[in-house]
């Protein structure tokens, strides 16, 4: 089958090449005819980052087997304009600034473009609906669907040529929406990002990763893997020439399972090979002999006494610990004349930016250890790779990528390291570029949180006192949970003055996927709580949720939670701004929203029914007499 | 990982069924081919190796549709999108568009088809509900000494169990055929967490008859996925309805009824609580279809009281 | 009762700008170039927040040039100066102003040769949009005549800047520090609608207000938000990794569920500009900010319209058909 001659027509040129090992339509048009341009998010066609055009038909070519297009008349996002120029949609795309990271957007602009092609006259409702097969991470969609109303008028007349144009800058470029520069890269799908580089010569490596939690690995044989023809190398934790450990705060983490495997999905080998295919396969012949441990996965159970103990530096199986500690909290819950109490949780949770890790390593000719990859933090993955390959700071080099969302899911060096050992003895360009299942199993999540609240009010609504614990589960590596743990802490009880405050946060480990560094970095979980609670004390006392803020709010000179004096402070600012544009009709929160007058506002969106293409305006109306 | 030695993409019913017959055992019959390969990763099949891929969606014989005295045959590679893009079966599938509009997406839709969607047997499988509903029989094919045969099953008996059919070895389905009901009113519920590529977890279909009074049913079809094995059709609580004066009180009666066959492993108690208001809602939005008055608050109320 | 039911919420937020509890830095380096261009060279990749057009915004205003004309370098440990990290809401903040002070380094140097080759103060220069001139005369030229004439001289406009923002260290008993020298506040408001029947909830309005020190972009701050609150809706109401004996049971999309086009509410974002007297560009940070107050807003929001307080998150359609049972049943006993 892979001599099979696929003969096609690719944006207008006629293609005759062989099958080879290009299984899916999307590998056919990223490997053999190098349109990266389509984007593997999930490969499950879950994320319509790959959507190109079949003979006139937008499909997710993740999911079409090759030889199901044979023949066909395929259109990609490199076709949709000649070189230098841009589509209304692609220009209006730029206008608007409706590429952030830019991975899905060129699944997103052919999806667009399919939807004015299905309908010019498709209304908002309509062209939500033919983009809800693309999912973007980075947008929350508003620009996007702003740019396919702009483009729609243009193409339709309605709009002039103009409205896709920037606007002028008066005075001065700060302040002004000049537009991104980086936005005509990404709406061509020209961008090349880690796992859309090539190199001649190039490896494909594959990794084996852990089935046990937690599990010692009694021996670890790679020769009939490194026999397999096409195989190039095979590195595990011994092929590790420094100091092994990596991590944002503890370095308590090889670059491969060194002894014991401590997390479904751990690294434990990898292969370097002619092909992915051939990879993978090789991974089947590497033998590995376990032998499980007892593990834990409840951050409360690993806490006790006689828990199994995940790292041997740390037999409490305790990350970090924060306490903050401010006037006398007793004293202040005995003046208080409500005590309300209550526990909150918070799940984990997945980055999902739409690139999964990828990377590509080599050893240039002046011995420089080089790896590209979309990392956040190049700066400390140097350092700390120079110490793992022990080789001086100046012959490690690492340069970032374009990174296709992180939101702190790619602080971590999860992956570099291996990629940097393969290049090394292999002496040739390896690239890795991880599955959507692999980057889920093997990265950092959101710190999953469980919160006791205890807090004390006067009857006016002023709070006397706050006692708050976090219990975090950092799962099976340190990762950033000391830093999320003293984020989490300093900011738990919000932007309220407390004279009498007690804070505790601790991050565990356990045998679960590791958490790490994520949007907002521990300050969503505990603000969740204390925002969550206000509103629970605010109801007791009849109180609104924006005046029971108000009477604790911090201002200038206020004293923080940290004993920090406010030199400037936007508080009482944001809280009456926030009131009014919102139309905030003022009341107590006691459920009260089949009274409230402020809802349903031209400030909203209709109820997403589904089905805007074909229903009848009348049918529309009577479902919102239903409702 | 996804991988096959050989992929046919055979043009005629005849060759179809010649390369079903050859087909080993761990050979693969697909058409929109949506659902093989995302089977085929980590989490679920992992690296599958395919020998033999039989692709039947370019065959002649499996296009399109054709309605006919009071019948739809839908051809084997006929895809979601057609319910609802296509203003002939929109007309007389009523429940379909909205099957088809919580159908994954525009994309997939391309693709998937029906007949596919049915032979998987999913318990969460979007088109069994509405198809029941609309009496769906399934056309099977073979080759037997050279001559291709047929025989046609009521849906409910195709279907045996999660994933399970009666497919035999060397068979194809060559269609589908139902009840082409025009003038009915249709609705078709699935909850999920979002709004797109929703998988459900409970659903349920509804078509809905006026009598020429417009205050009575004349006919009534309900039928529910996601809460057993196999999806279910309702013909006790159709029978209730059937030649009734259409009242939100009798509606509201004929919805308690159906959550006691929630025969689901996980979820029960919320399944249970939907299922009683999926059917109220299937109805409602049924008559509305068909152009009843709508019911307001104080009707439902009253009636639940 | 109706099958639909809305309500409203409100949450508020706090939140620290660049690295925690430590001293933050960040250096980089430029070269008004010919033909009036620039290149700018620091530790900084886009990660999608605008920080490249927010940089060439920054130095086109700096250098009196338009940012198209900016080529900012690619981040490199081997060719770039140390920017640290692309997280802690520090980009806008520890870069912009880095780039800020080389960029006023540059023009220090070609506004010396410039003012010498007029013969008039150096204070009396100004640039904007590709022209240089001294104010209070008619001395003016194209940025490109500029950069010749300062080269001609025998000096090449180069300048490179370092910026710090001091955070001390908590003390280990009882917390106390200065973890940041500026900090961000913020509100948002959510609108919800409760499907009573499936207990699925759609979030209809979000109202978010934020204050942001300064604006550089406004787009890329309304995008910031827009962003930042699908996330955070995400967390409320869908998004869920699970576990089980440490495997996951959501291993791809399919399973972790993630807003889509047709989940997201109207977004209406207004800023509120406190500017930051320690810095030079005197804006903040938006990005991780504005994620905060949207769970508790659209969780305050549910329980307005059905009165179920969810304290476990995601508000799954289980979650809120149980409680609403639960409230079912305790309204029935009380009778």
């Amino acid at each position: 089958m892979p001599d099979h001659v696929m003969n096609l027509t690719v944006n207008g040129r006629k293609v005759k090449r062989p099958l080879g090992e290009n299984y899916r339509l999307l590998d056919f048009l990223r490997e053999e005819l190098h349109l990266t341009g389509a984007k593997e998010g999930c490969g499950a066609g879950e994320c319509g980052t790959c959507s190109v055009f079949v003979d006139g038909k937008l499909v997710k070519s993740c999911l079409m087997p090759t030889l199901k297009a044979d023949g066909a008349t395929i259109e990609t996002v490199e076709g949709l304009a000649p070189l230098d120029s841009l589509t209304e949609v692609q220009r209006a795309f730029h206008k608007t600034g409706a590429s952030q990271c830019g991975y899905c957007i060129p699944g997103m602009v052919m999806a667009a473009t399919a939807a004015l092609r299905e309908n010019p006259e498709a209304d908002f409702e309509e062209i939500k609906e033919r983009l809800g097969g693309n999912i973007c991470r980075c947008t929350g969609y508003a620009k996007i669907f702003e740019a396919v109303e702009i483009a729609r008028d243009v193409i339709a007349g309605r709009l002039p040529q103009t409205a896709l144009e920037p606007d002028a800058a008066a005075e001065s470029f700060i302040g002004a929406s000049v537009r991104r520069i980086d936005a005509p890269s990404k709406v061509t799908g020209r961008l090349k990002y880690a796992g859309d580089m090539i190199m001649p010569d190039m490896l494909h490596m594959q990794v084996l990763r852990s089935p046990h939690a937690h599990a010692r690995i009694v021996s670890i044989d790679t020769s009939e893997a490194e026999a397999l023809e096409g195989v190039a190398c095979v590195i595990t934790a011994a092929d590790v020439p420094g100091e092994d450990g990596f991590g944002v705060f503890v370095h308590d983490q090889p670059i491969m399972a060194r002894g014991k495997v401590r997390h479904v999905g751990e690294a434990v080998a990898a292969v370097s090979a002619e092909s992915v295919e051939i990879a993978r396969r090789a991974l089947g012949l590497i033998k590995v002999e376990y032998e499980e441990l007892p593990a834990v996965f409840d951050p409360e159970e690993a806490m006790r006494p006689g828990a199994p103990v995940i790292h041997d530096y740390a037999p409490d199986n305790l990350v970090k610990h924060i306490p903050i500690r401010k006037g006398d909290v007793e004293a202040g819950f005995a003046e208080a004349d409500l005590i309300v109490e209550n526990t909150y949780s918070t799940q984990q949770i997945e980055h999902a930016y739409l690139e999964p890790e990828a990377g590509l390593a080599y050893v240039d000719p002046d011995g420089v250890v080089t790896i590209h990859s979309p990392s956040q933090n190049i700066t400390h993955h140097r350092h700390m790779l120079a110490k793992i390959i022990n080789r001086p700071i100046n012959k490690v080099r690492f340069i970032m990528s374009p990174v296709g969302g992180g939101f702190g899911g790619k602080e971590d060096m999860i992956y570099q390291g291996m990629l940097a050992l393969a290049a090394m003895k292999s002496g040739r360009p390896v690239r890795l570029v991880f599955t959507r299942e692999e980057s889920i199993i093997a990265s950092a999540k959101r710190h999953p949180a469980r919160i006791t609240y205890r807090m004390g009010l006067k009857s006016d609504g002023r709070i006397t006192a706050v006692s708050f614990r976090m219990i975090s589960d950092g799962g099976a590596y340190g990762m950033s949970t000391e830093g999320v743990m003293r984020k989490a802490a300093i900011l738990a009880f919000g932007p309220y003055e407390v004279p009498n405050l007690k804070v505790d946060t601790y991050g565990i480990y356990t045998n679960n996927t590791p958490s790490g560094a994520f949007r907002s970095f521990g300050a969503m979980q505990t603000q969740f709580a204390t925002e969550s609670h206000l509103d629970l004390c605010a109801e007791k006392l009849g109180l609104d949720p924006f005046e029971i803020r108000r009477r604790n709010m911090m201002k200038i000179g206020s004293t923080t939670h940290t004993g920090q004096m406010l030199e400037t402070c936007s508080m009482e600012e944001v809280l009456r701004v926030a009131e009014e544009f919102c139309r905030w009709e003022r009341g107590a929160p006691t459920s009260r929203g089949a009274t409230r007058s402020d809802l349903g506002g031209p400030d909203t969106r209709k109820p997403c029914t589904l089905g805007a293409r074909f229903k009848m305006p009348e049918a529309e109306e009577s479902k919102q007499e239903v409702a | 990982m996804f991988t096959y030695d050989s992929y046919h993409l055979p043009r005629t019913l005849r060759e179809a069924l010649e390369l079903a017959a050859t087909l080993p055992a761990d050979g693969k019959v697909i058409a929109g081919g949506t659902d093989i390969v995302p089977y085929a990763r980590e989490g679920r099949g992992g690296d599958v190796h395919f020998p033999v891929l039989l692709d039947v969606s370019k065959v002649a014989e499996f296009q399109g549709y054709a309605i006919e005295n009071g019948r739809a045959r839908l051809n084997a590679a006929l895809p979601y999108q057609a319910f609802l893009e296509d203003p002939v079966l929109r007309e007389n599938l009523p429940c379909m568009p909205g099957c088809a509009i919580w159908f994954a997406d525009d994309q997939i839709r391309e693709q998937a088809t029906l007949a596919g969607n049915l032979v998987n047997a999913s318990p969460a499988g979007d088109g069994a509900p509405p198809m029941m509903a609309l009496n769906a029989e399934v056309e099977l094919a073979r080759l037997s000494g050279g001559e291709v045969t047929t025989r046609r099953l009521p849906l409910g008996e195709f279907i045996t169990g999660p994933g399970r059919t009666v497919l035999e070895p060397g068979e194809l389905v060559t269609a589908v055929i139902c009840d082409a009901l025009p003038g009915y009113g249709g609705s078709f519920q699935k909850v999920g967490q979002r709004r797109s590529l929703v998988i459900s977890r409970v659903c349920a279909a509804a078509l809905v008859k006026l009598d020429p009074t417009r205050h009575v049913f004349e006919d009534v079809r309900l039928a529910l996925g996601g809460i057993a094995p196999v999806p279910l059709r309702l013909h006790d609580i159709e029978e209730m309805l059937r030649g009734k004066k259409i009242t939100r009180r009798l509606v509201a009666e004929a919805s308690v009824i159906p959550a006691d066959r929630v025969a689901s492993r996980t979820r029960v108690e919320y399944r249970r609580h939907v299922v009683r208001g999926f059917v109220e809602a299937a109805i409602e939005d049924a008559l509305v279809a068909c152009g009843a008055p709508v019911p307001s608050d104080r009707d439902r109320e009253e009636a639940h009281a | 009762m109706s099958r639909y039911a809305r309500g409203r919420g409100m949450a508020a937020a706090w939140y620290g700008i660049a690295k925690t509890a430590t001293i933050d830095r960040a250096g980089s380096w430029v070269e008004l170039d010919d033909g009036g261009t620039a290149k700018v060279l620091t530790g900084v990749t886009e990660i999608g927040e605008g920080i490249l057009t927010v940089l060439a915004q920054v130095a086109a205003e700096e250098l009196g040039i338009r940012p198209e004309q900016v080529t900012i370098g690619d981040n490199d440990t081997s060719r770039s100066p140390e920017a640290a990290h692309a997280g802690a809401t520090r980009q806008t903040y520890m870069i912009g102003n880095s780039v800020a002070l080389a960029c006023r380094n540059a023009r220090e140097r070609l506004d010396a040769e410039i003012a010498d080759h007029w013969g008039v103060d150096i204070n009396l220069i100004e640039a904007f949009n590709g022209e240089i001139w001294a104010r209070g005369t008619n001395k003016r030229m194209t940025m490109e005549e500029a950069v010749h004439i300062c080269k001609s001289r025998g000096v090449v406009p180069v300048g490179s800047g370092s910026f710090t923002a001091h955070g001390t260290g908590l003390d280990p008993v009882n917390g106390t520090g200065a973890p940041w020298q500026v900090y961000v506040f913020g509100a948002q408001v959510a609108e919800v609608e409760v499907d009573t029947v499936t207990g699925e909830v759609q979030v209809l309005g979000m109202w978010a207000v934020h204050d942001v020190g300064r604006t550089i972009n406004p787009r890329g701050v309304e995008g910031q938000i827009e962003g930042a609150i699908v996330q955070g809706l995400g967390q409320a109401l869908m998004e869920d990794y699970q576990t089980e004996k440490g495997h996951t049971t959501t291993p791809g999309f399919s399973k972790y569920i993630l807003p889509t086009a047709l989940d997201i509410p109207q977004i209406n974002s207004r800023l509120v500009e406190d500017r930051d007297p320690k810095s030079p560009l005197g804006a903040k940070g938006i990005g991780e900010p504005a994620l905060v107050p949207t769970a508790p807003a659209i969780i305050n929001a549910i329980y307005d319209a059905i009165g179920v307080r969810i304290t476990s998150l995601p508000a799954t359609p289980e979650k809120v058909l149980a409680g609403l049972a639960a409230k079912k049943a305790a309204s029935i006993a009380a009778e």
